[in-house]
């Protein structure tokens, strides 16, 4: 062999640089099988999520809650199967809610949650694989209340804190004056509520909640969030400024398990199972190729 | 002149901003609601403006016609359908459209009353409890037999986007009532365009740009997720514990996997997640603090 030939490249150092769009069709291939062949593991629910799920039960019927829709359509598949799980939950304990939001691309998928989830029956009585009382559809102004979309991040939620007719002038999103649905008397402000219900997708969201009006004005609220913002509002659940935590799917499908109805969540955490499969292989086998890599041997890196 | 106003009215804004803390006076809490009602106005005023920017960024570059000025002109064209698509056009040519009813004596003056609904098929009718299609599989009207007595009529879309339209008839026994209506179709940010945009186009693309994430966490988590030293070696080990122990498999493989999850996210995790808050609020605080004595002007333009 003569000096100028080059070795052939080691194994592992072809690998390093294999076409990264094969992990692509791994990751394709782990989303799209367990929607065919689901695994139907049961999905626990954590202790951050029993304790969403404790002070949801524990409210009296014909409580008021507050519902903030924080939330875009990325962040539905997360979010989604938490909020039917919590409505078709309050619904059947007979509490009022109030809806609002403060992301601007919230309010016609707000408006597809009234129609769909609100206005209509979760779980009429008969449904298949569940056994819990039946929910009845909400009527508008009447069970419910849609106040619709303020901007204003933090000052419009410190705002909510303080005097939430003053944010919404008054009127409901439909128009109606807040003075005029009997639901909405005696609610100044977000203490006269008995719960607030955050369902978090980023800024502004569940973090600001805290920070601006929940110890200030002592407020009882739970979130749900995306899975990447739960080691974010971890901290709030240990102190108690949240009594609840639903972090991302999974804690989702363990809220429809206590809630006694399967939904999205359910079926989504099959696709986390194996997708996070596929993300702890791509890790084993990219430490694998890294250590028995010549170069790393050599003491590079 | 320029920069000195909108300090000094930093500066008092700010300071009053930390004052009312500690001001339990209702005249404080007033005033407080009020300013921040201003913020909300201003937040609002802002998307003009930032509609404004996207148009004097981008005009200048596609009339350069610079790399990429394709994409900047579907940028533009796209915010400009949605802002037009987003008023609502229907109050200014009217959607007043009210269903009528034409009462009429039936065959017989004992017995119900009839409600016949002419309205095409994709329309739900609620005549009391009674729903049902506008038109039947045949192309019938939706006919359905009530007590004598006010009875009330809605015609709406499954679809978002239209007019409800709801009417009313008092009706003797017997009698027919004949109600004509099509829900009308309304523009605006309830309106079918807008929110059919907003369902066929932005939430599945916005819903893709989120989704690609899995594919990349999957491609960075082969290169760069390596245990090169000790703390990366930790880092590793506590993320295949999370990932396992936060999905249903980690407990059907084994039943604590999910307690010492849950144990990394209550201890290591908030411990160091707090210290970052913590450090977070007081830089937060220092620099309020520059800000409102006047000490930082970067905001204001300057270096």
């Amino acid at each position: 062999m003569s000096a100028t030939e080059q070795k052939p490249a080691h194994w592992s150092e072809k690998l390093q640089t294999f076409d990264r769009r094969w992990i692509f069709l791994a990751m394709s291939l782990a989303i799209v099988i367990p929607l065919f062949f689901p695994l139907g593991l049961p999905a626990k629910p954590d202790p951050m999520t029993k304790a969403a799920y404790n002070a949801v039960e524990s409210l009296p019927p014909g409580s008021r809650v507050f519902v903030s829709l924080d939330m875009d359509p990325a962040s539905t598949p997360e979010l989604e199967p938490f909020f039917k799980a919590v409505m078709l939950h309050l619904k059947r304990k007979n509490v009022k809610v109030v809806f609002g939001t403060t992301w601007y691309s919230a309010p016609p998928l707000v408006e597809r949650y009234m129609r769909e989830v609100v206005e209509a029956s979760i779980a009429p009585a008969g449904t298949a694989g569940y056994s819990g009382a039946p929910d009845r559809p909400y009527v508008k102004n009447v069970d419910y209340v849609n106040l619709g979309f303020r901007d204003g991040k933090g000052a419009i939620i410190q705002l909510f804190g303080s005097d939430l007719r003053k944010a919404f002038d008054g009127r409901a999103n439909d128009g109606t004056a807040l003075d005029q649905i009997p639901m909405m008397s005696g609610i100044k402000q977000l203490k006269d509520f008995d719960l607030i219900v955050l369902l978090n997708a980023g800024f502004p969201g569940a973090k600001e909640y805290v920070q601006f009006v929940g110890t200030r004005y002592k407020l009882k609220m739970i979130a749900a969030c995306t899975a990447v913002s739960t080691t974010d509002l971890a901290p709030y659940f240990q102190t108690g400024q949240l009594i609840g935590l639903v972090g991302g799917m999974a804690a989702a499908a363990g809220y429809e398990d206590l809630v006694g109805k399967k939904g999205a969540g359910t079926s989504g955490a099959d696709v986390l199972n194996i997708g996070s499969i596929v993300v702890m292989l791509a890790i084993i086998f990219g430490n694998v190729v890294y250590f028995v890599s010549p170069r790393r041997r050599r003491g590079g890196r | 002149m320029k920069k000195t106003l909108p300090l000094v009215l930093g500066m008092l804004f700010g300071f009053y901003a930390v004052a009312e803390f500690y001001i339990p006076h209702h005249a404080v809490g007033t005033l407080t609601d009020e300013f921040r009602s201003w913020a909300g106005i201003l937040t609002a005023a802002a998307f003009v403006l930032g509609g404004v920017n996207i148009l004097q960024v981008t005009w200048p570059k596609i009339r350069r016609r610079e790399a990429d000025w394709e994409y900047k002109v579907i940028l533009l064209a796209a915010a400009g359908v949605m802002l037009l698509v987003g008023l609502p056009w229907h109050r200014l040519v009217g959607s007043d459209a009210k269903a009528t009813v034409t009462v009429a004596a039936g065959a017989s003056a004992a017995g119900p009353a009839t409600v016949i609904v002419e309205a095409p098929a994709d329309v739900v009718v609620q005549v009391g409890s009674a729903v049902g299609a506008g038109k039947d599989a045949g192309g019938k009207p939706f006919t359905t037999q009530v007590e004598p007595g006010e009875v009330s009529i809605k015609l709406s879309r499954r679809v978002a986007g239209y007019q409800p339209q709801e009417v009313k008839a008092t009706l003797t026994a017997g009698q027919v009532a004949t109600v004509r209506g099509d829900p009308p179709m309304l523009w605006g940010k309830e309106g079918r365009v807008f929110v059919w945009l907003y369902d066929h186009v932005f939430a599945p693309c916005n819903s893709t740009m989120f989704a690609l994430l899995a594919f990349f966490v999957a491609s960075a988590a082969f290169r760069a997720f390596r245990a090169r030293n000790v703390e990366a070696g930790l880092l590793l080990g506590a993320a295949m514990i999370m990932l396992l122990g936060r999905i249903p498999m980690g407990r059907a493989l084994w039943d604590d996997l999910p307690d010492i999850a849950q144990w990394l996210l209550d201890v290591p995790n908030n411990g160091g997640r707090r210290a970052i808050m913590m450090g977070a609020a007081v830089g937060a605080i220092a620099t309020g603090l520059r800000v409102i004595l006047g000490l930082e002007r970067s905001h204001l333009g300057s270096d």
